[in-house]
């Protein structure tokens, strides 16, 4: 679905993704997981073509990203950042409706949509015509997901959705996600430095390190073969605070 | 296409036709460009913004009335000083009172300016003196007789008529105290007084028959020499900061201040007899006109040019009043030329400021909201744009109205073009630092919707940075009512009129018919810019209400 092939890039003379390839398989939901600065958010930028790679390809449903079809790759894709990234100046229905309405759909199927996508994600439809700023942290990254499924795009990239929201959001909008991934069968690719996030949603899991793709497995994997004692340090740094207990107990 | 030309080339809106009515013009606060703002409110207007870019634009540019104006209307002009406006009030009227057509563009500057506007067809007429033509316009050319005159002016294009009576001759006057101290009674005198201070008009400073020769013809040794406007020559050497002035003998003030004349003992100033110069040109368009004016050769004495200038400058009627008296009793008719009332005039500089504001800044917003959104692409280009800008609005706008004097004559379009290239830099900055300082994730996520530029540009990140673009307008508005004022200095009218007029007769109340005025329309504007930003802006993007009590 999404092939990565000896991508590089740089930023100021900087290399910040080595040679790196990657397989995104249909239906699957791929966490890329690393410390800060590791690269794995300038990664997903590349997916979207929010960055051009310095060298190497690119393609989405088998066809290479170019400047000529970028636009129409985006609107089959969706796209969550940190902070939603809901424009401001419109209301939650509007930010919805914008890509919808600009390709002119039809108004009733929209709607439609729109009300169906309510449901999934548990928001009241009260709430839609509130700006961004009159809604709660996990409200906002709700709706900016509605809006990032609203064409019904078959790949969603989300860069550390729930990386501004307090505790208590965090685990409900994890478990919301977790059940609306599975039910669409959309491919999924999402960035986190959580590894409970990434064991929580993640069928694969890339750990990136400085750059470089270090491991891509599943998470038993990762742990019972680890490619590398980063993983091994990596996986285990990020334990729950009541295992870290049980271990000093023992 | 000529009827625009001739619309710019007056000024301003003669004709009352038209709609002047501002709709959401007006209004002005000179605000941070960009303030950070907090999302309120609710409601569906994100796409207003454009729309709304275009009415601000389209309503400055439709103030400006529409108004043919024929090609017969006489354009008579008149030099910064009292006796001009008002021999050029005279022909005027005594035109007028003749079916003829024709309009004073009074008060419009020096010697130079007018000679250069009459020759380039921008005047059809103006009165002058002898001297002057001899030694400041045709100064180089070696002419002295009057067969002499005419043949230098007749290359020109220019025909002059007959003296129109009185010798309005430079001298130089001292106070009676200045006088009795040094006991001065000839120019020659003033060797022996190096530390007396002169103060000269700014002309007399540099004209051939000026100060220098002056200085070069008496050997005169006096090195405190400044030049200033004539009218406040007079207050200084009241107030004694000045010892020496140039004097025009028919000034009403040499009576009234008691002044002495010093002896040009060395017959060093020529002749300055009153004559009128008119483009030859007009003979053919208006054949009957040559007959009215010579009406006027020979009917002015010394004594009734002084009681002219005296019943304006001292007794505050206006040049029109005395000038109607004098036709009146000279040619025994009855005109019936109103005068015109504070309230006429101040109808006629509101009319013309807004034309000059409203045109200058609609143009404004046209050319600058697309150059900031131009260098906000690219911020190489965005730095030439806005040093360039920026250096235009570092020109002192005195010397920028001059300097489009050569290129565009006087009147309208140098103003206009003038207060055009101050408005934009406001505008320029603030749409450029409101596109580039939009939040990260909003461009990207933009972006990533797969909208293309032009969209994203339509319906995201100018409706975003409208708060700063709108507050970049604001600035320029109300500079531009300020700015606007120094338009009566080429001939543009507007609130700077009175004023200008004001500080020539010292009458206060003048000038607060200028000043006040122009304050109370930079306050309308800044509230109806307020009004706008709050009814346009989506709510999502408003300033939250101070509410501290």
């Amino acid at each position: 679905m999404i092939r990565l092939e000896q991508i590089t890039k740089s930023f100021n003379g900087n290399e910040v993704i080595h040679d790196l390839s990657l397989d995104v398989p249909a239906g699957k939901t791929v966490v890329l997981i690393g410390p800060s600065g590791c690269g794995k958010s300038t990664l997903l930028r590349l997916m979207v073509g929010l960055l051009w790679p310095d060298s190497g390809n690119i393609a989405l449903f088998q066809k290479n990203l170019s400047r000529k079809n970028l636009e129409a790759l985006r609107q089959q894709v969706g796209f969550v950042l940190q902070d939603g990234g809901l424009f401001p100046h419109m209301t939650a229905i509007q930010n919805m409706r914008l890509m919808a309405d600009y390709l002119k759909y039809d108004t009733d199927k929209t709607n439609h949509r729109i009300a169906e996508l309510c449901e999934l994600t548990h928001i009241s439809t009260d709430l839609l015509n509130r700006y961004p700023s009159e809604l709660s942290g996990g409200q906002v990254q709700r709706i900016a997901l509605m809006r990032a499924l609203m064409l019904d795009p078959q790949i969603l990239f989300l860069d550390e959705p729930l990386g501004a929201l307090d505790p208590l959001n965090r685990v409900s909008l994890q478990e919301e996600m977790k059940s609306i991934f599975s039910q669409l069968r959309k491919t999924v690719v999402l960035v986190t430095h959580d590894m409970g996030e990434a064991a929580a949603l993640a069928d694969l899991i890339v750990i990136m390190k400085d750059g470089y793709l270090l491991q891509y497995d599943t998470l038993s994997n990762l742990s019972a073969h680890p490619a590398d004692p980063f993983v091994t340090e990596f996986i285990n740094a990020q334990r729950k605070p009541w295992q870290q207990l049980e271990d000093q107990i023992n | 296409m000529t009827r625009l030309r001739q619309r710019l080339r007056r000024g301003y809106p003669p004709n009352e036709n038209n709609d002047p009515s501002p709709r959401c013009f007006t209004g002005i606060s000179i605000s941070p460009p960009v303030k950070p703002y907090r999302y309120v409110g609710s409601g569906r207007r994100q796409l207003k913004f454009l729309s709304l870019l275009l009415r601000v634009a389209v309503t400055f540019l439709a103030i400006a009335p529409a108004q043919a104006e024929s090609d017969l209307e006489i354009r008579i002009g008149s030099k910064k000083f009292t006796e001009s406006v008002i021999l050029s009030e005279v022909i005027t009227q005594h035109l007028q009172t003749n079916k003829i057509r024709a309009v004073h563009r009074d008060q419009l500057g020096g010697t130079r300016l007018l000679w250069k506007a009459l020759v380039q067809g921008e005047l059809d007429i103006y009165p002058d003196y002898t001297g002057t033509i001899i030694y400041e316009i045709l100064q180089g050319e070696k002419v002295t007789s009057d067969p002499e005159i005419k043949a230098a002016l007749a290359r020109h294009g220019v025909s002059i008529t007959g003296p129109l009576g009185f010798n309005n001759t430079y001298a130089l006057g001292v106070s009676p105290s200045t006088a009795a101290k040094y006991s001065l009674q000839s120019i020659s005198d003033l060797r022996q007084y190096p530390e007396l201070r002169f103060g000269f008009t700014n002309e007399f400073m540099d004209r051939e028959d000026g100060w220098p020769s002056l200085r070069d013809h008496y050997q005169l040794p006096q090195t405190s020499v400044r030049g200033l406007d004539h009218d406040l020559a007079y207050k200084g050497l009241e107030a004694e900061s000045i010892d020496l002035i140039d004097l025009y003998s028919t000034d009403a003030e040499i009576a009234y201040y008691q002044l002495a004349v010093l002896e040009d003992d060395k017959s060093y100033f020529p002749d300055y007899r009153a004559v009128i110069l008119y483009r030859t040109d007009l003979l053919e368009r208006v054949p009957q006109i040559q007959a009215y004016l010579n009406q006027l050769v020979g009917s002015i004495s010394e004594a009734e040019m002084i009681t002219m200038n005296s019943n304006v400058k001292l007794d505050g009627h206006s040049e029109a009043e005395v000038a109607q008296e004098f036709l009146n009793v000279k040619f025994n008719t009855l005109s019936k030329i109103e005068v015109s009332t504070r309230f006429d005039r101040l109808i006629r500089s509101t009319k013309e400021h807004l034309f000059l504001v409203s045109l200058s800044l609609g143009a404004a917003i046209l050319v600058a909201i697309p150059l900031g959104i131009w260098g906000a692409k690219n911020s190489t280009l965005g730095q030439v744009i806005l040093s360039v800008v920026g250096i235009i609005q570092t020109i002192p706008s005195l010397a920028l109205l001059v300097f489009m004097i050569p290129l565009l004559g006087i009147g309208g379009p140098p103003a206009l073009v003038a207060l055009f290239l101050y408005s934009l830099l406001p505008i320029v900055r603030n749409t450029l630092s409101g596109l580039a300082g939009l939040p990260i994730d909003v461009q990207e996520s933009a972006r990533a919707l797969g909208l293309p530029p032009a969209a994203r540009l339509r319906m995201i990140e100018l409706p975003l940075a409208a708060r700063s673009i709108l507050a970049g307008i604001k600035t320029s508005a109300v500079i531009n009512v300020g700015t606007a004022t120094l338009g009566a200095l080429i001939g543009a009218g507007g609130y700077g009129q009175p004023i200008l007029t004001g500080i020539r007769l010292d009458d206060t109340s003048l000038i607060l018919e200028g000043a006040i005025p122009a304050a109370i329309l930079a306050l309308l504007v800044q509230w109806s810019f307020d009004l706008a930003e709050r009814t346009l802006l989506s709510p999502g993007i408003q300033t939250k209400q101070e509410t501290s009590s």
